[in-house]
């Protein structure tokens, strides 16, 4: 019997670390909590840590710090214990045989579930949360998902967050005021704190009146999961008021891959299609009145469907991209799921490439 | 695993030949349909394999790190081995109706068949036969990157 090799290849030139190496060093690990959780319950069993009574020699007195002493010796026990057996189940078996392991667990945790469309689909993800709210007109409304909504989301915890600082430091500091002490190194970390605490709110504030003053843009769809080769009727939906330089309606492909890059994880995101559906220019929008019209969007025959797994994506979406005259640009996202195409192959399947919208 | 000898008179691995014929030239099946696919394994001495695992499996490949999901396994280790019930078989798997295999920019979608051999010494050899699950255009390139 022969040591696993340290390096071994992957694929291509590509040249990873021996699987049975890695798998030595995690267990090493995980057997280094473990000892350490043994060690800190024999000490605290001994009673070598001082807990268990207090000065006046009641034994157990203090239930709260004996529990709490517990945590340590419990959490390291319980993350090394749980590595072992994970490496232990694993030990000697094949890629394929872990993940056929998974994959069992994942179909019996997804037949508990009810009426699960994507069963029949794997890999694609489901559209349960987009066919949740019945449309006006259309039979679907679609969920925006803003990437400017978020934005105003993390300003506005950023002024609640650093302004609730600034409070406890100002209390502070006023309390010694009002004691005739002046703590003139808190003073002196005040006064910036307060400028950013004022320019955050005033941030914030200009962004909600920015984001609240275009108007909300509405979107519904004629049926929803969408297919390949279909064409499907959308309703487009602009509130506001003023002149907007144009108004767009795109339909997109996005590809999103994840990676790990040294101890940080990062996501790359590429539109690798887009058509222009439709483009308005100098529209006018009368305040109480929305701007509403009716657009097709066609899937292309042969085109990728919707795809989600834990690293790497393919997610269709229609974009609308506005330019107000008055107001800075915005872009409002509506995802959309494709399912493949059931039948037979697609022979002679135009490639996306050929069809007429795509602009590169 | 099996040894040679070599040129220099040292003894050498043999590197086993897994070969593998599919029921479809073009290697393109349609979403839900059979694969059959004939392997024969070659280059070893069958008593010196221990296990065999044939499997149909999809894999990322590109920009992102790896996900794999086994759609089919099946692992062949009966005891007493018998020389003649590994070096050639016959899998047949009704595939799936997703995901498709694809050619994108930053993400790439792979159907395999996975035939894995292991060895009394400890070792394993896989070889991975390719095949396309749907015929999906490949992604024409890159529109816009977003950050």
């Amino acid at each position: 019997m022969r040591l696993p090799r340290f390096f071994g290849k992957k694929r291509g030139h590509r040249r990873t670390g021996s699987q049975a190496w890695g798998s030595f060093g995690e267990a090493v690990f995980y057997a280094a909590l473990v000892m350490a959780g043994v060690c800190f319950a024999g000490l605290w069993i001994t009673g070598s840590l001082g807990v268990g009574s207090d000065e006046a020699g009641l034994p157990w007195a203090r239930w709260w710090l004996w529990l709490s002493s517990l945590l340590i010796p419990g959490a390291l026990l319980a993350f090394g214990i749980a590595g072992l057996v994970r490496i232990v189940r694993g030990w000697g078996k094949s890629e394929e045989r872990r993940a056929a392991a998974e994959g069992l667990a994942n179909l019996i945790e997804s037949m508990a579930t009810p009426a699960d469309a994507g069963r029949r689909f794997p890999g694609v993800p489901t559209c349960e949360d987009l066919v949740n709210s019945p449309g006006t007109i259309l039979r679907y409304r679609l969920p925006i998902e803003s990437p400017e909504s978020w934005t105003l989301v993390g300003l506005g915890l950023f002024a609640v967050l650093w302004n609730a600082v600034l409070m406890v430091l100002a209390v502070g500091a006023g309390i010694d005021l009002l004691g005739g002490r002046v703590e003139w190194l808190l003073l002196a970390v005040i006064v910036p704190f307060l400028a950013v605490g004022v320019a955050g709110v005033v941030v914030f504030v200009r962004r909600l009146f920015l984001t609240t003053a275009v108007g909300t843009t509405q979107l519904e769809i004629s049926a929803h999961p969408l297919l390949p080769g279909n064409s499907y009727d959308v309703l487009l939906a602009q509130s506001g008021s003023g002149t907007f330089q144009s108004l767009a309606l795109t339909l997109e492909v996005e590809e999103t891959a994840s990676f790990r890059q040294g101890t940080d994880t990062r996501t790359e995101r590429v539109i690798v299609w887009r058509e222009l559906v439709k483009e308005w220019t100098h529209l006018q929008i009368t305040p109480g009145v929305r701007f509403e019209t009716h657009v097709t969007i066609t899937i292309p025959d042969g085109a990728m469907h919707s795809f989600a797994s834990e690293h790497n994506a393919v997610r269709w979406r229609v974009v609308v991209a506005g330019q107000p005259d008055r107001w800075p640009a915005f872009t409002r996202v509506f995802p959309l799921v494709v399912f493949p195409a059931a039948g037979p192959l697609h022979s002679g399947a135009l490639p996306l490439a050929a069809t007429g919208g795509v602009r590169r | 695993m099996t040894a040679y000898e070599g040129a220099n008179g040292t003894a050498r691995p043999a590197m086993p030949r897994v070969g593998m014929q599919f029921d479809r030239a073009d290697r393109v099946y349609p979403p839900e349909h059979c694969l059959v696919g004939r392997y024969e394994v070659e280059g070893v001495q069958h008593e010196s394999v221990r296990a065999l695992e044939r499997s149909v499996l999809w894999y990322t490949e590109g920009k992102g790190e790896e996900d794999l999901s086994v759609h089919h396994f099946e692992r062949l280790d009966h005891e007493p081995l018998r020389a003649g019930d590994f070096p050639s078989g016959t899998i047949t798997v009704r595939l799936p109706a997703s995901p498709l295999s694809y050619e994108g920019v930053i993400v790439k979608i792979r159907w395999c068949v996975r035939i894995r051999l292991f060895f009394a010494s400890g070792r394993d050899f896989v070889s991975e036969h390719v095949f396309d699950l749907g015929d999906i255009a490949p992604a024409p390139g890159t529109v816009e990157r977003l950050t």
